[in-house]
């Protein structure tokens, strides 16, 4: 037999009101009263930020009391099939106290509950092992009311619950500390919080923002105005270590700030923050919430060291530029300011500052520059440095006036000194369209020594000079052009350099086009400086459609003649052997078996061999062609030697072992 | 009769060196694929690891790709980040030079097709491969 008593009723609790169907179910079973039960049905409750539907309370005779909710909002969190289980139910006309309580999600943090009706006054403690403690004080009627909650080596996991998936989520560490909270009939009104993270870590789904072994200090307090809150906040992060994609930073860091928070923007009035050898940056900050989007920013540093600053704050965001490998020295003062969703000014101080690439490309020593960047006022900046290095080659001191408006950089004249010339430049301007930089100038080349240049670039020495009139050189989509002529005069004679062309200049594979024109280089001095065997005479030499990349020969259609004019034209045996041993061993052996060995020189009328570059293939021709056999030095005077090759097709990298004297097979023969 | 077989055969002939002509040699070697192979190889005994352990992927547009930072602790993260990131600029430069050295700047989008194909079939198992925008384990 069954009796059911259904009660309306109102249950005021925490101070809230609470409104809902209370059916009270009381069954008495037939049988043994022993056995009696208390069900008590609840559609639902309904506060501020909380409710709670399909509430079942079951009250069992020996005093404990299961509570079921199928759905529970709290703070913008939604549990869904909540079961709480009380050992020791209480509920009277006084209180209500829950011992020995255990929730289901969370089975190894028993807690205890009590709330008395006439002070309004709540406490809720849940301890588990390893002292570990989450205590809530709360007293509703003092006015305004407020509420402390006490962690103890709280395990910060406990959280994760708690906090938005798209955040990182904490996975180990204790929290220590205390929270108050004050409010009156609106809400909350003042916040406290001291808070210590002992060995905290978290990380979100995919890895890229995560914290290991946090260690550290935060206090916070925070007052609201009608709508309007004022914050203030010191963070100590004294150990660690964080990545946010791309950063990596480890402990060592605090920051200091305050500012205000109406709901929808977040300000930064005055902040600094300590970042460990680097120095001490102030900045403020104007930030939307809602769209997460920075609306308004500055930052100021002064006296920043710029290995460390460089390294952990800059480059992780270089990793697709030329910049990736470089390494910065020295010092800077830092002015950034943004507004409107660009950055307006740019204003960089450097002080006996270093920039060097690590792949040795480039370096720059000593540079002490002032540059005052605004995005819509035209500015000057003076940069000057001591001494670098591009490509290999010395760079001397110098100073430069730029020019500067927006994305616009003008340099009217600048000079660049190269070893003991200078590359005199004028008209510079880099200036960006659709995010990419390109930018030209002209300049002029005054003489460089070749021995010199030789030297820095790890040749064999050679005399004369460089020099060069450039009309204009420019750079855009990843290719470097030169419009006009390099003249180099080298072994008393003459090299042009034009149509010279570079694609991808700072990638892996560097690609650089163009022809070269060499005009009565002197024999004697290019094989004196080569060790090749003495050859007295002149000889024109042209390189068309050269192709390198990785600065290494691809393809090219070259030709090398002897030169116009009446001039001495000796060939030693050496060379003569070195020139038989480009087609193989048996040619220099062919020579010293015959009668020619007693002769130290003989005469020759005409040098003159080609060759066509195609696929690492060497097309060979030479002065004279008869068939498959070509003549390389044809005899003259007394007593002559006639060179014939009579391989056409030579492996270009086996050309450059031949002429490395490694000698294997005999095509060449001597007459 | 005869001469009607000769010219079929004249024609079969053209036909087969017309598609010659046309097939690209990624095989194919320049000082610049050499200098890309090195870079890449030697990269490549940094990257194994984070291959191996999954954080690292190949995918199906023939790059790699940092699938799971988790798998890598946390200090090693931006040196993955690095590695990545230089590997795939000369992923991107290697096609590149193929196409160029073929003397058909045009192809590399075949070229770098084909190469996604290879290396996922060359990935060696447990490596995770991207196939139809989602990732599995080889």
């Amino acid at each position: 037999m069954l009796n059911k008593t259904i009660i309306y009723t109102i249950i005021r609790l925490l101070n809230f009101c609470l409104s809902g169907l209370l059916s009270f179910c009381l069954l008495f079973l037939s049988a043994p009263l022993y056995a009696v039960q208390i069900t008590l049905n609840v559609a639902d409750v309904a506060a501020p930020s909380f409710t709670a539907r399909g509430i079942k309370v079951v009250l069992a005779q020996e005093g404990s009391a299961e509570f079921n909710i199928d759905e529970l909002h709290l703070a913008g969190q939604t549990w869904r099939k909540v079961h709480v289980h009380c050992s020791e139910f209480l509920l009277s006309s006084t209180r209500v106290t829950c011992d020995k309580g255990k929730l289901d999600a969370i089975p190894d943090l028993p807690f205890t509950f009590s709330y008395e009706f006439a002070s309004q006054r709540l406490e809720l403690r849940f301890a588990a092992k390893a002292n570990e403690l989450w205590q809530v004080s709360a007293d509703f009627r003092a006015q305004p009311w407020r509420a402390t909650i006490l962690l103890r080596n709280a395990q910060s996991k406990r959280l994760a619950d708690l906090l938005s998936p798209d955040w990182p989520l904490p996975t180990q560490g204790a929290l220590n500390g205390t929270l108050m909270v004050h409010g009156d009939k609106t809400g909350v009104s003042q916040i406290n919080a001291d808070l210590q993270l002992a060995d905290v870590a978290a990380a979100d789904a995919s890895g890229l923002h995560a914290a290991e072994k946090l260690t550290g200090t935060l206090h916070v307090d925070a007052a609201r105005t009608g709508q309007k809150w004022d914050w203030r906040g010191a963070l100590d992060w004294q150990g660690g270590e964080l990545f946010w994609q791309p950063l990596y930073l480890r402990g060592g860091h605090t920051l200091l700030a305050s500012g205000q928070w109406d709901g929808a923007q977040l300000k930064v009035t005055q902040a600094v923050a300590n970042l460990p050898g680097v120095g001490k940056v102030e900045l403020n900050a104007l930030w939307d919430v809602k769209k997460s989007n920075l609306l308004e920013g500055r930052l100021v540093g002064k006296n920043l060291t710029l290995a460390k600053g460089f390294t952990d704050y800059a480059k992780p965001f270089l990793e697709k530029s030329a910049l990736s490998a470089t390494e910065l020295t020295g010092l800077a003062d830092v002015d950034w300011q943004y507004l409107n969703g660009a950055t307006q000014a740019l204003l960089v101080k450097l002080r006996d500052v270093a920039i060097v690439d690590g792949e040795k490309r480039f370096a720059l020593h000593g540079i002490n520059a002032d540059i005052p960047w605004h995005a819509q006022v035209q500015s000057v900046a003076h940069v000057a440095f001591a001494d670098g290095e591009l490509m290999g080659l010395p760079l001397g001191a110098t100073q430069w006036q730029m020019q500067m408006r927006g994305q616009d950089f003008i340099l009217p004249t600048a000079t660049l000194p190269i070893l003991d010339g200078k590359l005199e430049v004028s008209d510079f301007r880099m200036h960006s369209v659709n995010d990419m930089w390109q930018w030209n100038f002209s300049s002029t080349l005054t003489s460089i020594s070749m021995q010199k240049l030789s030297a820095a670039l790890h040749w064999p020495e050679m005399h004369g000079s460089l020099s060069g009139s450039i009309p204009k050189v420019s750079y855009q989509d990843k290719l470097l052009k030169v419009d006009g002529t390099l003249l180099f005069r080298v072994f008393d004679g003459t090299v042009l350099a034009n149509h010279l062309e570079l694609l991808d200049p700072f990638g892996r594979a560097p690609r650089l086009s163009g022809n070269l024109d060499m005009r009565e280089l002197d024999l004697d001095l290019l094989t004196r400086t080569f060790s090749f065997g003495n050859i007295q005479g002149r000889i024109d030499l042209g390189v068309n459609n050269l192709e390198l990349v990785s600065w290494l020969p691809v393809r090219f259609d070259a030709k090398l003649a002897s030169s116009p004019g009446k001039y001495r034209k000796r060939i030693s045996q050496k060379a003569v052997e070195n020139i038989s041993s480009l087609g193989g061993a048996g040619g220099v052996a062919a020579l010293q078996r015959s009668f020619l060995r007693i002769f130290e020189t003989f005469g020759y009328e005409r040098i003159g061999l080609s060759c066509a570059l195609r696929n690492d293939i060497c097309t060979m021709a030479g002065v004279e062609d008869n068939g498959n056999a070509y003549t390389i030095v044809k005899g003259g005077g007394i007593p002559a030697i006639t060179v014939i090759g009579y391989n056409r097709k030579v492996g270009w990298s086996e050309l450059i072992t031949r002429l490395k004297r490694v000698s294997q097979d005999n095509k060449a023969v001597i007459k | 009769m005869n001469n009607l077989i000769k010219f079929c055969f004249a024609l079969f002939v053209l036909c087969v060196s017309a598609t010659a002509s046309a097939q690209v040699n990624i095989e194919i070697n320049t000082p610049g694929v050499v200098a890309l192979k090195q870079s890449m190889q030697t990269r490549h005994t940094q990257l194994a690891e984070f291959y191996a352990s999954g954080a690292v992927g190949l995918t199906s547009d023939g790059m790699v790709a940092l699938r799971d930072a988790n798998a890598v602790p946390l200090a090693a993260r931006q040196k993955v980040n690095g590695l990545v990131a230089a590997e795939n600029q000369d992923r991107k430069a290697l096609y590149a030079e193929i196409a160029h050295a073929n003397a058909h700047p045009e192809w590399e989008g075949d070229i770098r097709n084909t190469f996604a194909q290879r290396w996922i079939q060359r990935a060696q198992a447990g490596w995770w491969v991207q196939s139809g925008g989602g990732w599995s384990k080889k």
